[in-house]
């Protein structure tokens, strides 16, 4: 099954929200996920720390001379690896991009992700030369408004796909239940069951959005 | 959505892995600025865990009695005085 890889050199684009989402709503589909956590401030880790969902295996730490023989490990029929990278350009972070069936990049609506995640896509296109495969790649826009699409928003989604970039939908909008997942552990299902979690938003409206950003994640890898 | 079942029509693709492959890779990645950065280890032995010091103020006679005894013994001075202290326990 695929290895799906989060990547952007800029940190605070939403790379491990992407990666906690991917990771609980496909175990929640029944898949036998595997996430590792590449990144050094251990967000990952830090919410299996309050509780995996079931079906959610994590490997911490790994870093650039494990994440080939990690991801190949992990790797195989009725699995699926989901990697989460540090943000930053390493050799960790292209060393993963050549074990992805997809990379995802995550960033914000604003000019300067769009610019340092562009690096992050200029390199799987090089890779993919390289390597003589296609790499299928897409960019989700992430901590979107809920209620409106900014101008800078549908500007940058126009230059994105106006160069060819595939663009998943939904994007992921900012919601409380998101970030609230690294404090509670478990996934959106959980923490919407549980009377004694109160966030900051509507747990409901997070779920159906995680799950339509899982579902179109989907649909690219078949 | 729901239903492992549609998750079973995924199946595994192989991918480049070997040392070759891997080094081509990093040569891509360097030269777009995706440099080696992974923190550089300390260099030099790793201190012996043994190191600790106990107590730097003994009388010379008998620093000198530990010393001896440990070399007729054929063992460091760190481990007399750990088969010292477990017959010490012993008495207690």
């Amino acid at each position: 099954m695929p290895v799906i890889v989060m990547a952007s050199p800029k940190g605070g684009v939403g790379k491990s929200t992407c990666a906690v989402l991917l990771a609980s709503e496909f175990a929640r589909m029944g898949a036998d996920v595997t996430a590792l956590d590449c990144d050094p401030n251990k967000s990952l880790t830090r919410w299996a720390s309050h509780g995996l969902p079931k079906g959610v295996t994590l490997h911490s730490e790994v870093g650039r001379s494990d994440i080939v023989t990690i991801i190949k490990n992990a790797d195989g029929d009725g699995k699926i690896v989901i990697v989460d990278l540090e943000g930053v350009a390493s050799q960790l972070v292209s060393r993963a991009i050549s074990q992805a069936d997809l990379v995802i990049v995550p960033m914000q609506p604003t000019a300067l992700d769009a610019e340092i995640g562009s690096e992050a896509l200029a390199l799987v296109r090089e890779e993919e030369e390289a390597l003589s495969r296609t790499i299928r790649h897409a960019v989700v826009l992430t901590k979107t408004s809920a209620a409106i699409k900014s101008r800078v928003q549908k500007e940058l989604e126009n230059q994105l796909r106006g160069a060819g970039i595939d663009m998943i939908e939904p994007s992921l909008v900012a919601r409380a239940a998101f970030s609230e997942l690294f404090a509670y552990g478990g996934d959106l299902t959980s923490m919407l069951n549980n009377p004694e979690i109160v966030t900051g938003g509507k747990v409901d409206n997070a779920l159906l959005n995680a799950t339509a950003f899982t579902e179109a994640v989907y649909e690219r890898l078949k | 959505m729901s239903g492992s079942n549609r998750l079973a029509g995924l199946t595994a693709r192989p991918k480049g892995t070997s040392p070759e492959e891997v080094r081509r890779i990093d040569d891509v990645g360097e030269a777009r600025g995706f440099v080696d950065r992974s923190p550089r280890k300390k260099p030099g032995r790793k201190p012996s865990p043994r190191t600790y010091q106990l107590h730097p103020k003994v009388f010379p006679r008998v620093g000198e009695a530990i010393a001896s005894e440990a070399e007729r013994l054929g063992i460091t001075q760190g481990q007399l005085i750990e088969e010292m202290w477990v017959t010490y326990q012993k008495t207690l």
